[in-house]
């Protein structure tokens, strides 16, 4: 019977030991991210901000060539920890970091969970640990493009254009406020996003419930606070709390009159609670059905 | 041995679902038997290391199965029985991409998910979407994923389910193919028994959670019971209670032939001493021929 075209012959190589196991899966789920439907008019269009704020750090250094511009808002360009932070913590970007992760993040474990692929990764020689690793770094990737990359180039332009260090002499501690922000919110993202989606097996589901998540609770936030004119509400809105925190890293008045570690544990809490549930989801994968 | 378990005892709380479990298995195909929760599936987390068993020692391809699940893992292929994809991706990619998770370098994964998949015959649609894939080619896939990285062994779990007849065909051949001639030793777990007929040459068959039967096919037919039917007149009633407390297992067919397996300590002559005892007349008589069912049914207990 003519089964196979071509003769089977075996394998002569040897097998490696990969320090990064986890890498395969990143790269794999980046590039199948890519593929998606959006996911490249999301992703650069996140950029945006980047490229405004970018020129921002230009013209505060050419002031009087931009004098016409101006016209008394010289205040808006002055670059310092606050301007930092309006970047990280603008609703735009915070938004647009939720859609990333509904295109490119909410099937990272709902579709191997709802096509039954775990079972073809732990029969491999794999970590449990390597698996989430793989996924958490993939959301890793993204999100360090919008938070970090840009970050640093802030920094780094801000020290050409001005041709001194003096901006870096005056905040010292910004480069670890930026690393240490952009860790806080993709370490968060990538949570959220794998825990959300090891709740379900239906992508769509997924995405629908990360993004209702992350705006009612703002908006119940906001229902809170109009009625009790009590700031602690803050604590139930996702974005307040991660604008909480990056006022507190960039040392600027936080938003709302609310201690920012009750922010900060927050979002730790929400992370545990991920790591749980995620830990408990893989012990609880039949691999052999 | 490539498989050689001593002892298993598995609990899921004060369930037991393997008690005591001896298997050893050189080289060739091996068929796993037995009826719904008789511990097949629980045999092969064992042997992937995915279960510590609660007693008992074990090693697959010389790999302990407690301490080097890792090795074993990396020397076996495992071909589940459920559809498995990952959607957005094309054979070639997804064939390459579990070679490379086995430990295989980039490159050499991305040729040998070529070869592999020309081999089980997927060469000319390994480009498209996995979720345009039918039935049968989806079968094909899970089967090139498990040889991608030429394991030494081999695990199919139910590898026809869901196939139409010509799929199920082409199924089997890879497997005899891949089990006669490639050193790759194939352990089947299945329902269907003429597939394990039809591939292997050993069997296990699992019962309870311990091993009912094991060896050569053709030798458990013959070592196990003889299989004989006859037609008989008078009062039949009778004569099938004393074969069954003779220990035969008597089964009566629509059109009153009694088949009647014979534990090998008897003879059959007994049959027609019980017949005359009971004053029976045995008008047909003839030693059927025995298959893998009628081995089935008489060491597991079932129809």
């Amino acid at each position: 019977m003519p089964i196979s075209e071509k003769g089977y012959a075996h394998w002569q190589g040897t097998f490696i030991d990969r320090k990064l196991a986890w890498w395969p899966i990143t790269r794999l789920a980046v590039r199948l991210a890519f593929k998606k439907k959006g996911f490249k008019f999301a992703f650069f269009g996140s950029l945006i901000p980047a490229f405004f704020y970018l020129a921002g750090i230009y013209i505060s250094e050419r002031l009087e060539d931009f004098q016409f511009m101006m016209r008394g808002s010289n205040r808006f360009l002055e670059v310092n920890p606050a301007y930092f932070r309006t970047y990280f913590t603008g609703d735009f970007l915070l938004f647009m970091m939720v859609i990333i992760m509904v295109i490119g993040g909410a099937g990272l474990i709902a579709d191997d969970l709802k096509y039954n692929a775990l079972q073809l990764y732990f029969a491999r020689p794999l970590h449990k640990k390597d698996y989430f690793l793989g996924k958490v770094f993939t959301i890793f990737f993204f999100l360090m493009f919008l938070t970090l990359v840009p970050g640093l180039i802030f920094i780094i332009m801000k020290l050409i254009f001005a041709g001194s260090l003096k901006f870096l002499a005056t905040y010292p501690w910004l480069p670890f406020s930026v690393v240490l922000y952009s860790l806080v919110l993709t370490l968060f993202f990538s949570f959220y996003t794998l825990l959300v989606s090891s709740l379900s097996k239906n992508r769509r589901y997924v995405s629908i419930l990360l993004i209702l998540i992350y705006i009612f609770s703002d908006v119940f936030f906001g229902i809170f606070y109009g009625i009790f004119h009590n700031p602690y509400f803050a604590l139930i809105s996702v974005k307040g709390n991660l604008q909480q925190v990056g006022a507190a890293l960039f040392k600027v008045k936080a938003p709302f009159d609310v201690p920012w570690l009750y922010s900060f544990l927050i979002l730790l809490a929400i992370c545990i609670l991920s790591g749980f549930v995620l830990k408990k989801k893989a012990r609880g994968v039949e691999v052999i059905k | 041995m490539n498989i050689e378990l001593k002892g298993i005892r598995f609990n899921y709380g004060k369930i037991t679902a393997l008690d005591g479990v001896d298997i050893q298995l050189a080289e060739g195909a091996c068929g796993l038997l037995g009826p719904n929760g008789a511990g097949k599936s629980t045999l092969l987390r064992v042997l992937l290391g995915f279960l510590r068993p609660d007693r008992g020692q074990g090693r697959v391809l010389g790999y302990d199965i407690r301490q080097e699940q890792f090795l074993i893992r990396r020397s076996v292929g495992y071909m589940p029985e459920g559809d498995c994809l990952i959607p957005g991706m094309d054979a070639v990619t997804f064939t390459a991409y579990f070679g490379e998770l086995s430990g295989m370098p980039r490159q050499e994964a991305m040729k040998r998910a070529h070869d592999v998949l020309f081999y089980v015959g997927l060469g000319e649609s390994r480009y498209r979407l996995l979720e345009t894939y039918s039935a049968g080619m989806k079968q094909r896939l899970k089967l090139a994923q498990a040889i991608v990285h030429d394991p030494k062994l081999l695990f199919l779990d139910e590898p026809t389910s869901n196939l139409d007849p010509q799929g199920r065909n082409e199924i089997l051949e890879l497997i005899k193919d891949i089990s006669s001639k490639k050193d790759i030793q194939v352990l089947i777990s299945s329902h269907i028994l003429t597939d394990i007929e039809y591939t292997c040459s050993y069997v296990v068959i699992l019962n309870k959670g311990k091993v009912a039967a094991q060896g050569a096919i053709s030798a458990l037919k013959e070592i196990q019971y003889s299989l004989y039917e006859l037609k008989a007149k008078g009062e039949t009633d009778r004569l099938v209670r004393k074969l069954e407390e003779e220990g035969c297992r008597v089964e009566e067919t629509e059109d009153q032939l009694l088949k009647v397996y014979m534990p090998a300590n008897l003879d059959r002559k007994e049959i027609f001493r019980l017949a005359d005892q009971e004053q029976v007349q045995i008008r047909y008589f003839i030693k059927s021929q025995t298959s893998l069912e009628d081995l089935f049914a008489q060491t597991v207990g079932v129809d």
